[in-house]
């Protein structure tokens, strides 16, 4: 049986494998590895990187031997591998990539380890290489015990916004993992916007990154998890592109003007795309002051734990579609006492300023606007998510978008910036909106 | 890859291959299967610039095979600190016994190979695990160099080494 698991510690160690090839007249060639990928129990890949003697041996003869070392063991795998084709783009490339760039920026070799290719070779044997080994350390988290504790809790989530915080609450109790966030995907603008965060100094709730960008954005774009050991400035996102914002314009201002809450110096990074019926909805994200904080075994429980949360997010929604709400019924005209603040709205972004603080933008700025256009010339003060979702002023892209995490959005973004408007549940998929101010709503482009 | 006979290993890539760095080698089956062995250890005789690398013979059985019937062999040698690496090959590769002084350099070998790899984040133990071997138990390969070839990362990588590189 194949020691899938010894074999996936090995590619993810540090200690790099050797590829022995053989030329078309039987002459040997054995070449160091920068990077192997541990695909599936048939399939691993190598990174290609040169046009070297191992390239031209594989064209000519596919076979090929890899020497591994478990990096904790110290035993020894010859893996007989059969080279079958080469990826250029593509999950498994990016995946690589990513990869590579960190082994690079840790061990020199920026600017000379560039990935080519995913050279895709098929498993034939694994062969046991008789020798001395060391015993393996007992983990200090047990992974399959720690992935069953987090499950457990989040079918008892009653909405989005508690299921994120089980979430990211089960990964520091069971896992350790103290710093985290979730970004949801706004498919439309292709963008990731974070609802959810633990560990950092500010949440960053509200923060965007593009689709494709560092880890995150790759992950979501390439709907595959992004691993990397060894942080390099290549992913990193943020600081750079907060800096020169103020010489762009005032939609680039706002997409800026959240900062991102990741770790200043990463060590390690993961990635994890939550899966959605067709795209994913968003991105499970981790990180870690040390080197190789993550193994192929935490990208397991991940995996699994992004799949529940999605799964349990199509679930809220196909209750919004279904559910039987009742009415919201009309509040008490709000009679708030004060001097009035002034609320902005500008609709060609659907961004919303409280006073001449920026709150938020994009749908959940117009879902906040229309909440308060409502409140103010109806006196509502009660709302179902269900209508929201039905209401074409908050202009929701697709009948897929996820209102819930726009919701959650809102409502972090009003609780932490204590706003005189705040969000309050009272029921499933209701809430009420309370105001302790009088506000004087100005829409910046009345007849848009 | 045709047999140079003015190929010589000069002074300083003779100290390279005897220092305590990584060394891995290969041969093939008459089917074009890589067989491959980690080496532990390399001597080179002055004069002769005969190569001779050690290795453990549980491990190597594919490849003394191979070696037996083609006497093909490539050695690559990699410092792992500076990723400077050289592979060299030989087509007249064949078993010797072990020469006196052999035991005491695969010893040696593996004390340097230690200290290579111990401000890497390497235990000891880690490295003298994979590199363990009793005394009973080393054969030996030796053969004529007949051409090198630098490894080191980036573009020259492949090309004939070069003294210096």
């Amino acid at each position: 049986m194949l020691p899938t698991r010894a074999l996936r510690d090995c590619l993810d160690g540090d200690i790099p494998g050797v590829v022995s090839t053989c030329a078309a007249d039987g002459t040997p060639n054995v070449a160091y590895m920068s990077q192997g990928q541990y695909l599936d129990r048939n399939h691993l890949a190598l990174s290609y990187q040169f046009f070297n003697r191992t390239r031209q041996n594989i064209l000519a003869n596919p076979r090929a031997t890899l020497g591994l070392i478990h990096p904790q063991t110290a035993q020894q795998y010859r893996v007989h591998l059969t080279y079958q084709r080469t990826e250029t783009t593509g999950p498994v490339f990016e995946s690589m990539k990513a990869k590579l760039a960190g082994i690079a920026s840790h061990t020199g070799m920026s600017g000379v380890f560039r990935l080519l290719g995913s050279d895709i070779y098929r498993i034939e044997r694994v062969e046991v290489v008789p020798g001395s080994t060391v015993a393996a350390p007992i983990p200090a988290v047990d992974g399959l015990s720690a992935l069953r504790a987090c499950m457990e809790r989040l079918p008892a989530s009653p909405d989005a916004e508690s299921l994120l915080d089980a979430l990211l609450d089960g990964l520091l109790e069971h896992f350790a993992i103290e710093h985290a966030l979730v970004m949801m995907l706004d498919p439309g603008r292709s963008r990731l916007y974070t609802v959810a965060s633990r560990g950092y100094e500010t949440s960053g709730v509200g923060s965007e990154i593009p689709l494709g960008e560092g880890v995150i954005g790759m992950a979501a774009r390439e709907r595959v998890p992004i691993r990397i050991s060894h942080m390099t400035s290549e992913y990193a996102y943020g600081r750079a592109m907060r800096e020169g914002a103020e010489q762009r314009g005032l939609g680039d201002l706002l997409e800026t003007a959240i900062p991102f809450p990741g770790l200043a110096a990463p060590g390690s990074q993961l990635a994890v795309p939550i899966p959605g019926a067709r795209e994913p909805i968003g991105v499970l994200f981790v990180e870690s002051p040390a080197d190789m904080r993550f193994s192929h075994a935490d990208e397991d429980a991940l995996v699994a734990l992004a799949t529940q949360v999605g799964g349990l997010f199509r679930l809220f929604l196909a209750e919004l579609e279904l559910g039987e709400e009742t009415q919201p019924a009309a509040g008490q005209p709000p009679h708030p006492e004060g001097a009035p603040l002034r609320v902005r709205h500008y609709p060609a972004n659907d961004s919303v300023f409280l006073g001449d603080d920026y709150l938020i933008k994009g749908v959940a700025g117009s879902i906040l606007w229309t909440l308060l256009k409502d409140h103010q010339a109806l006196g509502r003060t009660q709302f179902s998510n269900r209508e929201l979702r039905a209401d074409p002023r908050v202009r929701l892209p697709d009948q897929s978008d996820n209102l819930e995490a726009r919701l959650v959005l809102l409502h972090r973004r009003l609780a932490e910036h204590q706003a005189c408007v705040q969000m309050e549940k009272t029921g499933r998929g209701r809430f009420r909106l309370v105001v302790d101010r009088p506000l004087e709503l100005e829409d910046m482009d009345p007849g848009a | 890859m045709s047999p140079d006979a003015s190929f010589h290993l000069d002074p300083e890539l003779v100290r390279f291959m005897t220092s305590g760095i990584s060394m891995n080698a290969g041969s093939g089956s008459a089917d074009g299967t890589p067989s491959q062995c980690r080496v532990l250890g390399c001597r080179v005789d002055p004069g002769t610039d005969l190569v001779t690398v050690f290795f453990a013979e549980p491990q190597a059985v594919d490849l003394l095979r191979d070696v037996a019937r083609s006497g093909k062999l490539a050695v690559v040698f990699s410092d792992p600190p500076t990723h400077r690496t050289v592979q060299v090959k030989g087509s007249d590769a064949r078993r010797v016994p072990l020469a006196e002084g052999d035991l005491a350099r695969v010893a040696a070998y593996r004390t340097a190979f230690v200290q290579c790899l111990l401000p890497l984040g390497f235990t000891e133990p880690m490295v003298r695990t994979f590199l363990d071997c009793p005394d009973a138990g080393l054969v030996a390969l030796t053969f004529t160099p007949e051409a090198a070839f630098n490894q080191t990362p980036g573009a020259p990588a492949g090309s004939p080494w070069a003294p210096g590189a």
